[in-house]
């Protein structure tokens, strides 16, 4: 996960590496530093400057690590031959390293190979069977080879033995509303925020799959998290103001025809507060956008 | 207009909405993708249905449903000024060697579909999008799903009746063209208006 400084700072860096403006090695470690998947560019880059050997000796033991980086990335692009080079040279400065095993099974995955893959990957769980990164590697083979149920088993397993790696409770998740399985999603979400109380995109990500599950009771709550995410975040998530808005009409259609009791009290003022926030962003940042925004602000007001 | 059941319908997209939507998929290579089509049916002629534009949706969770009513209202209340409306679905699948309707697909595309009957499902054709710097192919890298007599979306074969068609026969070409030179980074989809509402999901000047 990466904040908005850190993708500004990226996208700076990246800029001017692709300008000719110099950086590049800033540039990889703070990929490498944020695990975001910029493959291309790093298969570029990187290669050039270990095509290079006066830059790559500048690197110091460093340049190991950018062989292992660019090797990734250039199977990420379906760079095999790259990818296989790289190893070679790994392969040869460390001789039965654990490390380059698991870019071999990589390559092997890389190449469509699942079986060997598999097989591989056990050989290394042997030595190591609470390596995480190698059994987030199943996960990832299962979802490649478009079988999401065994993912998901996967992940299941994975979880109950480490709780508390929250990327893979979102993976989980993710992979759970990608099937329709909202229930199933609302449950990674809720563990993720009681582990995570104060991060917004929890909130927000639990709200959006109450609102489509829907129902009475789930808009409310759905609303509820819509809101924190607002408290959380300043104001600024435009879609958990969308979100507010949304909540609001449709429990207000929903409550057509119930009782005076079950009114919803909160409704009116929240909404009216949601849209104004709304619209001042619109005015603000896309007044092209804003006559848009107010006709569907509008049509929600039923 | 149209009875319950599409007859032989001809499906003709702008090069413009087209090449909007694969360069859409391009710039987001490891996750699903979708879009809706815009147009209308031929004033002149009932059996064809004009896709003129067409605007990107999501890149991530594109089965959750706040994010799609906002997309859909909005985009409806922007194109009802100029006479079209929504008039289909695309959908790009996250595997390379996938080629099923996804669920999300079908249940958004029949939701389009109560609004305007004849709306098909455009589904990237994987392998026709890799070989296009090979051939001369031009035909859409796209295939074309309608709903049949009982209510099931079924893919439509090249012999079908039922036909999906580049307007501009040289689209083919131009998209090549955009592709290597990277325009797809260009592209903005309703996701990343939603993190930004500076970042605008028509698109305007995309192709100047």
């Amino acid at each position: 996960m990466v904040t908005k400084t850190e993708e500004r700072e990226l996208n700076q860096l990246e800029n001017q590496v692709e300008n000719g403006g110099g950086g590049v090695w800033e540039y990889l470690c703070l990929v490498r530093k944020l695990k975001v998947r910029r493959s291309e560019l790093v298969l570029k880059h990187g290669l050039f400057i270990l095509n290079d050997s006066g830059k790559r000796s500048a690197l110091g033991p460093d340049e190991w690590t950018l062989y292992e980086q660019v090797a990734i990335a250039a199977m990420d692009c379906q760079s095999l031959a790259v990818a296989q080079n790289c190893i070679k040279v790994l392969q040869k400065k460390f001789p039965e390293s654990k490390r380059v095993g698991k870019l071999e099974a990589l390559l092997l995955e890389a190449k469509g190979m699942w079986e060997e893959a598999e097989k591989a990957y056990s050989i290394l769980l042997e030595d190591n069977p609470l390596d995480q990164v190698i059994h987030k590697r199943k996960v990832a083979m299962a979802k490649a080879q478009g079988k999401p149920s065994l993912a998901i088993e996967h992940l299941n397993k994975y979880l109950e033995v480490f709780m508390a790696d929250h990327d893979a409770w979102r993976e989980l998740a993710e992979i759970y509303v990608s099937l329709q399985m909202y229930k199933q999603a609302a449950f990674c979400y809720e563990e993720l925020i009681l582990s995570n109380p104060t991060l917004p995109l929890y909130h927000l990500a639990y709200a959006e799959v109450l609102y489509t599950i829907g129902g009475h009771e789930n808009l409310i709550a759905a609303r509820k998290y819509y809101a924190s995410t607002i408290d959380l975040t300043g104001g600024k998530s435009t879609r958990a103001l969308f979100g507010i808005c949304l909540c609001g009409s449709a429990i207000a259609q929903l409550s057509r025809g119930r009782n005076k009791e079950d009114k919803d009290v909160a409704a009116p003022e929240l909404q009216s507060l949601a849209a104004s926030a709304l619209e001042k962003e619109y005015k603000q940042k896309a007044p092209a956008k804003l006559s848009l925004l107010s006709s569907a602000l509008r049509s929600m007001k039923l | 207009m149209g009875t319950g059941t599409n007859g032989e319908l001809k499906y003709e997209i702008s090069q413009n909405a087209y090449i909007k939507l694969v360069l859409h998929s391009l710039r987001h290579k490891t996750t699903s993708v979708n879009g809706v089509l815009v147009g209308r049916i031929n004033p002149k002629d009932e059996s064809i249905v004009e896709i003129s534009d067409s605007v990107p949706l999501f890149h991530s969770n594109l089965s959750l449903l706040p994010p799609l009513e906002i997309s859909l209202l909005m985009i409806e209340e922007h194109y009802v000024a100029q006479g079209l409306s929504i008039v289909g679905y695309f959908h790009a699948n996250e595997r390379l060697d996938d080629v099923e309707l996804s669920g999300v697909g079908k249940n958004i595309a029949d939701h389009i579909s109560r609004y305007f009957p004849q709306s098909p499902i455009l589904l990237l054709n994987n392998k026709k999008l890799e070989a296009l710097s090979k051939g001369n192919d031009r035909s859409p890298v796209m295939q074309l799903c309608v709903k049949d007599a009982s209510k099931n979306w079924r893919v439509v074969g090249a012999d079908g009746g039922t036909k999906l068609l580049l307007k501009e026969p040289s689209a083919n070409v131009v998209l090549s063209d955009y592709i290597s030179s990277e325009k797809w980074k260009d592209v903005v989809d309703f996701d990343d208006h939603l993190d930004d509402v500076t970042k605008d999901w028509l698109n305007p000047g995309l192709f100047n």
